[in-house]
C-alpha cells in the first residue's frame, strides 16, 4: 500500500479520469449505465464484486472491459470442479538451475481477477480465492507475497445451474463489498449490440483511458472524502435495523458497515462531492448489503427476497435530523 | 402490587378527598386505620387462602375490634374485646354522630361522633371494594362503591371538588384496576415489560401498528386529564330559571344546602296576598324603624337582578364574634350604633337567611349561621329563621352629604363586581340615566337626583299589577308605562347608577313595618320590599328609595336622610315634600295624575322609540356572535403559534438559519399534505417538488438552494459560506401554494397540521416520562425480587 497522504488528492482533477473510464466502458456495453457506475464505484472503494447472473448477459465483458481500459494487468481464471488452490494463488517450483525453489505467481497477482463462475470450484479453491481477497497478499510455504495496487476481484455466480456447483456461503458472500445483477439490455441496447458487435469485437478498439497511478491516486482521495457523524450513525442505524428485522434471519456484519461507509465515499467521489449524503447510504444499501441478509421462514414464505426488506428498510429508517452544528 | 393492597390503596385515595368536610386532619388517621385494618385481614385472607365468604365477615369483625378498640376503649375487655358496655357506648357515640351531622355544617369540627360515622362508613366501603376487587375478581365493578363515597363531598359541599383531589381519587382507582391487569397476566406467567420506545433500527412491523401500542394505563392518563382540562373549556350550566327575575328557584340538593326561595318572585306574591300574615316583631332602641334586608342581588343579566350563592366560612359563623366588617366604612363616615330585638313568626316558611338592618355588626343568635363577607347576608345551611329571637347591633354610617361628595372611585373588586351591565342594555336608557342627572356633578348628586327623579319628576306611578308589551320589561318600565313596584324601581335605579359608575345593589326584605307600641313595630308580608343599595367609598353600601311611600305607594317606606341633603345644582324643587307628592293623591285619581305627569318627559319616549325597535333580537344574536368569536380565537390558537414560529424562523441568522428555514420548509410541506418521508433527503425532497410540481426555474433554484446549503451544513467538512435566505422559503412557499387547492391552503393558514403533529409530539414526550417512570419502578422491583 504505497498511498501516502500527505498531499490531498484534488478530486475535481481526478473526477474526469473515473468518467473517461465510464464512458470507454460504456461504449462495449450499451445501456448498463448503473451497472458500470457500481463497479466503478466498487473498484474506487477497493471493494471487490460479485456479478451474479444468468450467462451472456456481459458479465465477463463488464470485467474485461474495465481491465482493458484501465491499462492494468488482467487475469481471468475460470473456476472448474478440479481447480486447486495452488492454480490461483501460484506455486513454488525448484528451479534446478538456481538450486533454489522458485515462486511463480497464480493468477490472483494481477490488478483485477476476474474469477468466472466461481460457484463451480471446490471450496477450498474458493477460500483460497477469498483469503486473497481479505488480505492482499499470498502466503505460499511461507513466504509471503503481497498482491498488487490496484486490486480487485470480480466474481460472477450462476444462479440457475445448481447441479454441481458449490454456491458461496453467507460468511464467504460477507467478504464481497457489491453484488450486482447485469439483467437482461433493453430491447433497443441489444439491437444496437447487434449492429455494434456483429463484426468484431469492441472490445478490441478499446483503448486505455487511465493508467494504474491514476488510479490509484483516485483511491486515495476517495479515502479523503469526508464522513459526518450524522452519516456514520445513519449507517449503523441502517445496519442495525437488518439485524432487527423479523423478516430476516441474519442481519448485516460490522463489516459490511465498514464496506457501505467504503463504497459511500466513492460514490460521493464519483459525483464529484468530497463529502458523503444520506443519498450515497441509500443508493448503495441494496447492493452492499442485500447478498449478506438471509431471509426468515416467514418472508421466505412470502417469497419476499432480501433485496426487498432491505429497500423497504432504506425506506423506513429516518435520515438524519438538520441541527446546527 | 398486591391486589389487596391496591384496593386498599384506592378507598384511601378517594377517602381523601373528604378533606373538606372536615375543620382538622384527626378523622384522616383514624379512617386510615380502618382501611388498614381491612386491607391487613385481605392480604391474610390472600395468604391463607380464606374462603371465599369468611373474608368480609373477618373484615367487619376486624373492623368491630378496630372501632371498639379506638372509640370505647375503657368499657371493652382487654380494650378490644366488646362488652355490653363497650356496644351501648359505641351506638350513643353513633348517635351523637348522627345528631352532629345534621347540627353541623361543613366543614365540621372532629367531633368524635362524626369521626365514628366517617370511619366505618369508609371501612365498610373499604371492605365492599375487596370483595369486589380481590374476592369476585371484578376490580371495575370496585369502582361503585368508591364512587359512592366520592359523591359524599361532591354532594354535601357547595364548591367543586378541587382537581388535585379528584386526580388523587381517580389515581387511586387506577392504581386498582392496574394491579388487577397485572395479576390476570402474572397467572399466565412471568408479566413481560417490554420497552415501548424501539431503537433506532427497529422499524419493521412496529412502527405501523401505532394504535396497539397504546397501553390501558396511558388510555387511563389521557382520561384522567381529559376529565380534569375539559369541564375549563366547556361553560357552566347554571340552574337558570328561565323566566322572570330571581335567584335560583328553589333547588334544593340534599339537606345541607340553602334552598334559596326565588326573593323576588316571592316578593310580588308576599305583596298580594289576600290576608296580610306577621313576618316579625321588632323593638329598636333609639325608637326608629329600620329597613331589614334579607338578600342582597348583585348579577344583572340585562332582565333581573340575580344573587351570587353566599359562602360562608366557618371562621364567619355569627355566633362566634363579631361579624366582619362592612366593605368600603372607613373610620372618618361617623357611625351611629343601634339595638335591634327581633321576634321571627313561629309560621313562616323555610326561611334559610335572617332579616337585619344593613350594616350588622354582631347577633346574639344560636346556630350556625354564618355571614356572608362580601354582603354581609346572614344565612345558615341547617337552621330556618322561623320562631327565632335574636338581637342585632348595627352600626349605621351617618355621613353628610360633604363627605359623600366627595367619596374616592370605588375599589377594583366593588367595581367589577357591581358596575357590570350587559352589552344589549339599550343605549336608549343609558341616554336615559346620563340625561336625567346631567346637572349632578358627583356621583352623589347623581344619585340623589335619580332618586328624585323616581320619586317626583319622572312621573311614576305605584302600581302592583305590571303589564309589559316589550320584549324587556326594564325599558318598558323606565321608557313606556312608569307603573310599576318597588321590584321595578329598586332594580331600575340600581341599574341606572351602574351606568352612571356608581356600584349597586338590590336589597331584598322588609320595610319597618307599622308601629304597634312603644318603640315595637310590626313586620307583616305587605312590608316585603326591594331597594337598590348604592356604594360610595367611605360610607360604603347605602339604602335609597326610589319606590313611592305612603298610601299610593309602599305603605311604610321610607325615604333614607343623607338623601335628604339639597344638592345645590339639584334643587329644583322642595325637598321637605318629596315623601308627600305621589302619596298626597288618591288611588282613584292616581292613573290621571300619572298620565298628566307622564307628559312631562315626552322627548324620553320619542328621543328613545327608534332604537329601541332595532335592538330587540340583538341580545341572543350577540351572544351567540361573541361565542362564535371566542370560540373561533380558540380555534385560531394553532395558526397564531404557526405563524409565530415561522417568523421566528425566517429571522434567524447564521448556520442555525439553514436549520430553521429548513424545519420551515418541512413543516410548510406538511401543512400542505406532502410531507417528507422519514428517510427522504434534502436532496432527494428538493427533486419530488421540483418533478411532480414542475417548478419553474426560480423556484426549482430556491428549493435546490435551501436543500444544498442544509446537506451541507450537516454533512460537509466545511459548511461554507450560507447562500440560502428568507426569499428562497418564500419562494418555495408561493410555488407550492399555487399548485394545491384553496382549501388546503387555507387549512394550512388556519389550522396547521405542523402545529398539531408538534402537540402530538409533546404529548407524546409527557406520556413516554409516564412510562419510563414506571419501568423505573418496575426495575427496581425486579431487583428486589431477584435479591431475594
Amino acid at each position: 500500500m504505497a498511498i501516502t497522504h500527505d498531499v490531498p488528492p484534488q478530486l475535481d482533477d481526478l473526477v474526469p479520469t473515473a468518467h473517461r473510464v465510464r464512458e470507454a466502458i460504456e461504449s462495449v456495453i450499451e445501456g448498463k449505465g448503473d451497472v458500470i457506475r457500481l463497479t466503478l464505484t466498487v473498484m474506487l472503494a477497493e471493494g471487490h464484486l460479485l456479478i451474479e447472473d444468468v450467462p451472456g448477459v456481459g458479465k465477463t465483458m463488464l470485467a474485461k472491459a474495465l481491465a482493458r481500459s484501465i491499462d492494468c494487468p488482467v487475469r481471468r481464471v475460470q473456476f472448474t470442479p478440479d481447480l486447486l488452490p495452488s492454480d490461483i494463488t501460484g506455486v513454488s517450483a525448484y528451479n534446478q538451475q538456481t538450486m533454489e525453489f522458485e515462486f511463480k505467481p497464480g493468477p490472483v497477482f494481477a490488478s483485477i481477477v476476474v474469477g468466472d463462475e466461481i460457484n463451480r470450484a471446490s471450496p477450498k479453491t474458493q477460500s483460497a480465492l477469498l483469503e486473497c481477497m481479505e488480505e492482499h497478499q499470498v502466503t505460499v510455504d511461507g513466504v509471503t507475497y503481497p498482491l498488487d495496487t490496484p486490486f480487485m476481484v470480480i466474481a460472477t455466480q450462476n444462479p440457475i445451474e445448481m447441479e454441481g456447483t458449490y454456491p458461496l456461503p453467507e460468511a464467504q458472500r460477507d467478504r464481497f463489498t457489491a453484488r450486482i445483477a447485469m439483467g437482461y439490455p433493453e430491447p433497443s441496447a441489444e439491437l444496437e449490440m447487434l449492429d455494434v458487435h456483429g463484426g468484431t469485437s469492441p472490445l478490441d478498439k478499446l483503448q486505455p483511458v487511465a493508467t494504474t497511478a491514476e488510479i490509484t491516486a483516485l483511491i486515495a482521495a476517495v479515502r479523503a472524502v469526508y464522513v459526518s457523524q450524522a452519516i456514520k450513525r445513519y449507517a449503523i442505524d441502517l445496519v442495525t435495523a437488518t439485524r432487527r428485522s423479523p423478516e430476516l434471519r441474519l442481519g448485516a456484519s460490522p463489516r459490511s458497515t465498514l464496506h457501505l461507509i467504503r463504497t459511500a465515499r466513492a460514490h460521493a467521489a464519483m459525483l464529484g462531492r468530497d463529502y458523503v449524503i444520506p443519498d450515497d447510504l441509500q443508493d448503495l444499501a441494496v447492493p452492499v448489503l442485500a447478498h449478506r441478509l438471509l431471509p426468515s421462514v416467514e418472508a421466505q414464505g412470502q417469497r419476499r427476497l432480501p433485496e426487498h426488506v432491505m429497500a423497504d428498510i432504506v425506506r423506513q429508517v429516518p435520515v438524519p435530523e438538520a441541527q446546527a452544528r | 402490587m398486591r391486589l389487596p393492597i391496591a384496593s386498599g390503596v384506592a378507598t384511601l385515595a378517594v377517602a381523601t378527598t373528604l378533606y373538606p368536610l372536615f375543620d382538622s386532619t384527626t378523622w384522616l388517621w383514624t379512617v386510615v386505620g380502618a382501611i388498614l385494618t381491612v386491607t391487613v385481614l385481605g392480604v391474610l385472607a390472600d395468604r391463607f387462602n380464606l374462603p371465599l365468604w369468611a373474608m368480609p365477615l373477618a373484615s367487619l369483625l376486624g373492623l368491630t375490634l378496630y372501632m371498639t378498640a379506638v372509640f370505647a376503649r375503657d368499657e371493652a375487655w382487654l380494650w378490644v374485646i366488646p362488652n355490653w358496655d363497650s356496644v351501648t357506648a359505641l351506638a350513643e357515640l353513633w348517635n351523637r354522630g348522627f345528631g352532629d351531622i345534621q347540627r353541623f355544617a361543613a366543614p365540621v369540627p372532629d367531633q368524635p361522633g362524626i369521626v365514628a360515622l366517617t370511619a366505618v362508613g369508609v371501612g365498610v366501603i373499604a371492605v365492599l371494594v375487596d370483595l369486589f376487587a380481590v374476592r369476585a375478581r371484578v376490580a371495575a365493578l370496585a369502582g361503585l362503591p368508591l364512587l359512592a363515597l366520592f359523591t359524599v363531598p361532591a354532594a354535601v359541599i357547595v364548591e367543586p371538588i378541587a382537581w388535585p383531589s379528584f386526580i388523587l381519587a381517580a389515581f387511586g382507582y387506577l392504581v386498582l384496576l392496574v394491579a388487577d391487569g397485572r395479576e390476570r397476566v402474572s397467572r399466565w406467567g412471568r408479566a413481560v415489560l417490554v420497552r415501548r420506545r424501539p431503537g433506532p433500527g427497529d422499524v419493521t412491523g412496529q412502527r405501523h401498528q401505532g394504535p396497539l401500542r397504546l397501553s390501558g394505563k396511558r388510555i387511563g392518563f389521557a382520561a384522567v386529564a381529559l376529565a380534569v382540562l375539559l369541564p375549563t373549556v366547556v361553560p357552566d350550566l347554571a340552574p337558570n330559571p328561565l323566566f322572570g327575575f330571581g335567584v335560583g328557584s328553589g333547588l334544593g340538593r340534599g339537606n345541607n344546602t340553602i334552598s334559596i326561595p326565588n326573593p323576588i318572585a316571592g316578593l310580588r306574591g308576599q305583596l298580594t296576598l289576600p290576608e296580610e300574615a306577621r313576618v316579625m316583631t321588632y323593638s329598636s332602641a333609639d325608637g326608629n324603624p329600620r329597613y331589614l334586608r334579607t338578600w342582597s342581588l348583585d348579577v344583572f343579566d340585562g332582565e333581573a337582578f340575580e344573587m351570587t350563592p353566599p359562602t360562608g366560612r366557618p371562621q364567619d359563623r355569627v355566633d362566634e364574634g363579631p361579624l366582619p366588617p362592612p366593605p368600603g366604612m372607613s373610620g372618618a363616615v361617623p357611625a351611629k350604633s343601634n339595638q335591634l330585638r327581633v321576634q321571627m313568626s313561629p309560621e313562616l316558611g323555610k326561611l334559610s337567611f335572617l332579616p337585619l338592618p344593613y350594616p350588622a355588626a354582631q347577633i346574639g343568635i344560636e346556630g350556625d349561621w354564618r355571614a356572608d363577607r362580601s354582603t354581609l347576608v346572614v344565612f345558615s345551611h341547617v337552621e330556618y329563621a322561623a320562631g327565632l329571637s335574636y338581637n342585632v347591633v348595627s352600626n349605621e354610617p351617618r355621613p353628610s352629604g360633604r363627605t359623600l361628595d366627595e367619596a374616592g372611585p370605588a375599589p377594583v373588586d366593588i367595581a367589577t363586581r357591581y358596575l357590570q351591565l350587559p352589552d344589549s342594555l339599550p343605549e336608549s336608557i343609558r341616554d336615559l340615566a346620563r340625561r336625567e342627572t346631567r346637572t349632578g356633578k358627583t356621583p352623589f348628586q347623581k344619585a340623589v337626583q335619580l332618586q328624585k327623579w323616581f320619586t317626583e319628576r319622572g312621573g311614576f306611578t305605584y302600581q302592583l299589577r305590571t303589564e309589559g308589551h316589550s320584549a324587556s320589561a326594564l325599558e318598558d318600565f323606565l321608557l313606556y308605562s312608569r307603573a310599576g313596584y318597588c321590584e321595578q324601581f329598586a332594580v331600575s335605579m340600581a341599574v341606572l347608577a351602574r351606568i352612571l359608575d356608581i356600584p349597586a345593589r338590590v336589597a331584598i326584605g322588609y320595610t319597618g313595618g307599622t308601629r304597634i307600641g312603644d318603640s315595637t313595630w310590626e313586620v307583616t308580608t305587605r312590608d316585603t320590599h326591594a331597594w337598590p343599595e348604592l356604594y360610595f367609598e367611605g360610607a360604603g353600601w347605602l339604602a335609597f328609595e326610589p319606590t313611592p311611600t305612603g298610601a299610593a305607594g309602599q305603605g311604610t317606606g321610607q325615604v333614607p336622610e343623607y338623601t335628604r341633603f339639597t344638592p345645590p345644582s339639584a334643587a329644583d324643587s322642595g325637598t321637605e315634600t318629596e315623601t308627600d307628592t305621589p302619596a298626597s293623591t288618591p288611588e282613584e285619581e292616581e292613573t290621571a295624575a300619572g298620565t298628566t305627569q307622564r307628559n312631562q318627559g315626552p322627548l324620553d319616549r320619542e328621543g328613545a322609540a327608534a332604537p329601541v325597535t332595532v335592538e330587540e333580537e340583538t341580545p341572543v344574536l350577540a351572544w351567540i356572535a361573541a361565542g362564535t368569536g371566542v370560540l373561533l380565537l380558540i380555534l385560531l390558537i394553532p395558526a397564531l403559534i404557526r405563524v409565530l414560529t415561522r417568523t421566528r424562523r425566517l429571522r434567524a441568522v447564521g448556520s442555525r438559519a439553514v436549520v430553521r428555514l429548513w424545519a420551515e420548509l418541512d413543516d410548510m410541506l406538511y401543512d400542505y399534505g406532502m410531507s417528507r418521508g422519514p428517510s427522504e433527503s434534502s436532496r432527494a425532497m428538493a427533486r419530488r417538488l421540483t418533478e411532480k410540481f414542475e417548478f419553474g426555474q426560480e423556484a426549482a433554484g430556491a428549493v435546490a438552494r435551501v436543500a444544498s446549503a442544509t446537506e451541507r451544513l450537516m454533512y460537509a467538512r466545511d459548511p461554507g459560506t450560507v447562500t440560502v435566505s428568507a426569499e428562497d422559503v418564500e419562494t418555495v412557499r408561493k410555488a407550492l401554494a399555487a399548485s394545491v387547492t384553496r382549501g388546503r391552503r387555507m387549512r394550512a393558514t388556519l389550522l396547521p397540521p405542523s402545529t398539531f403533529a408538534r402537540f402530538r409530539v409533546m404529548s407524546g414526550r409527557v406520556l413516554d416520562g409516564f412510562d419510563w417512570l414506571e419501568s423505573v419502578g418496575a426495575r427496581s422491583l425486579t431487583r428486589r425480587l431477584a435479591r431475594k
